[in-house]
């Protein structure tokens, strides 16, 4: 419903096929939320876990394709929450903070979903697109749920930012000027679980990360402000994924590996320019 | 900050970390208007009671304290890949007092602005955190103090590693606050210095040392019995203290 209330004319090639429209409108929805947190992501050195959480999704979606009661959303659902949840207590010892708990999380539950896959529910699984996603795997419910995160993420995050900005710059200071540290700890893995199921369909559990980190990677080379960084982060997001899309439908491959590849050709360029350009200036006589 | 004056009395303060005793039984009175320094061998439990005060560790004890607070941490525990200028830092101290939300009024944008401009820092209101000097940056983390408006300020090494002039702005900022009545406790490793900046000294070494007017703690007697044999004793009677100055997180 909410497909043919936005998109009321009929779009140009690429997006002119109807599971077109639907996996459009839920890669740019859910572009914003995975970029906006990436922002943060980034800022405090979680992209390991932001990659972590989608890959954990795996066997959720596996058991949720084979229980049909179940279904792929509530099962990766469940399965990212399992993640957050045990790396985000276990990390508190400090013998194995630092990424060890998320690694072994990862690869653990890589190996489940092969095992699930494999042993329990067969082969008639399509492991591609729940790996790397599909433009024709999205429907009308995950546009809806899509829809559903991007407004649950982003009035969160404006609510929080206060409190999310004083514990990601300073964490010492802001426990002491009563910033709750710890809710900010929980609530943000907790977005970051939910947004990445969300764009699961389109984009698959392995690849759904560089949605999150790309953007926000490539817009921190950029600019030296916070509210510049989310903006920027946000648009950089929307570009990456409706174009993914477009190539993903035009060269016939994955949208998970389209997007992704089109985030790390803007982030190499970036940083391959900005890198060439201080070169240039550190040389005398040739700095003007 | 509020017109009653701040005033500290700790009485018992013990705390246990990760089950080892990191202070015990530390009692002493500061009075408004005093600047405290606090001193102490590595690992004395400097931090600890700065952060016991905050209620950011739990302990056991009484604490009575009139006032907000402002605070001032150790550096290095700034997030220096956070995009962010000297004026965010400093408007940042606004952020805590609205419970949710993002925007900040016109009067929170004046108080940082002013502050910045009380640590001679004014000009560098626009330029990235990551930029500045390690001076100028303990600067914009005082002015983000200030900018709390708390009546007891509680700062961790500010003055450790930086340099003089910066080192002369802070301590002038600190000594107006306490003119106008507000209490503040500094940490330090620099003996010669607290003595010459502070009205009082608390030492410690997990247990109370000595506390009171500096001439009653700066003495070679009580100072051998917190810092031992690192304490050397010159003729003339000269005290210089080699500590190794380093952090004790």
């Amino acid at each position: 419903m909410i497909t043919t209330l936005t998109i009321g004319f009929s779009l140009p090639t690429p997006f002119d096929a109807p599971y077109m429209e639907r996996a459009l409108l839920a890669g740019a929805l859910i572009a914003i939320p995975l970029a906006l947190l990436g922002a943060w992501v980034v800022i405090q050195g979680r992209a390991f876990f932001a990659h972590a959480v989608g890959v954990a999704t795996f066997p959720g979606v596996v058991v949720g394709l084979g229980i049909p009661a179940l279904g792929p959303f509530l099962g990766s659902l469940l399965a990212a929450a399992l993640f957050t949840a045990v790396v985000t207590g276990l990390e508190r010892d400090h013998r194995i903070s630092g990424g060890a708990v998320t690694g072994l999380a990862l690869s653990s539950a890589m190996a489940l979903g092969a095992v699930l896959l494999v042993s329990v529910f067969g082969t008639a699984t399509p492991v591609e697109a729940v790996l790397f996603g599909s433009l024709l795997a999205v429907s009308d419910a995950d546009v809806t749920r899509c829809l559903i995160i991007a407004a649950v993420t982003v009035a969160a995050l404006f609510f929080m930012h206060g409190r999310l900005a004083a514990v990601a710059f300073d964490v010492r200071w802001a426990a002491g000027a009563g910033a709750r540290p710890r809710v900010v700890a929980v609530a943000l893995p907790g977005l970051l679980a939910l947004a990445v199921v969300g764009a699961l369909p389109a984009v698959g559990s392995l690849l759904v990360s560089g949605l999150v980190v790309l953007p926000a990677a490539t817009a921190r080379l950029l600019v030296v402000r916070l509210p510049g960084l989310l903006a920027l982060s946000a648009a950089l997001g929307l570009a990456f994924s409706v174009g993914g899309l477009a190539a993903a439908r035009l060269m016939d491959i994955p949208p998970g590996a389209a997007i992704t590849t089109l985030g790390g050709i803007a982030f190499a360029t970036v940083a391959t320019g900005l890198a060439a350009d201080a070169a240039v200036r550190r040389r005398p006589g040739l700095a003007r | 900050m509020s017109p009653r004056a701040a005033g500290l009395e700790v009485r018992g303060l013990s705390v246990r970390l990760g089950g080892r005793s990191v202070l015990e039984d530390v009692s002493f009175k500061a009075p408004a208007g005093a600047l405290v320094g606090v001193l102490g061998p590595n690992g004395a439990g400097k931090t600890t009671l700065l952060r016991a005060l905050l209620g950011v560790v739990p302990f056991s004890g009484e604490v009575d304290m009139t006032g907000e607070i402002a605070y001032v941490p150790q550096s290095g525990s700034v997030n220096s890949s956070f995009p962010i200028d000297a004026f965010g830092v400093v408007a940042m101290a606004r952020y805590p007092r609205r419970r949710w939300g993002w925007r900040l009024t016109s009067a929170d944008r004046a108080l940082a602005l002013a502050m910045l401009d009380e640590v001679g820092l004014a000009a560098e209101a626009r330029r990235p955190f990551d930029e500045l000097s390690g001076g100028q940056r303990q600067r914009v983390l005082v002015a983000r103090a200030l900018a709390q408006e708390g009546d007891v300020l509680l700062l961790d090494e500010p003055l450790a590693g930086i340099d003089l002039p910066s080192q002369e702005t802070i301590l002038d900022v600190i000594a107006a606050r306490c003119r106008r009545g507000a209490l503040a406790l500094m940490t330090t490793h620099d003996l010669a210095q607290a003595a010459r900046v502070c009205q009082r000294l608390v030492l410690l070494d997990r247990v109370l040392i000595a506390e009171g007017p500096n001439e009653e703690v700066m003495r070679t007697d009580v100072l051998r019995r917190a810092y031992g044999t690192s304490l050397l004793v010159i003729d003339d009677g000269a005290v210089i203290v080699n500590d190794g100055a380093h952090h004790d997180h």
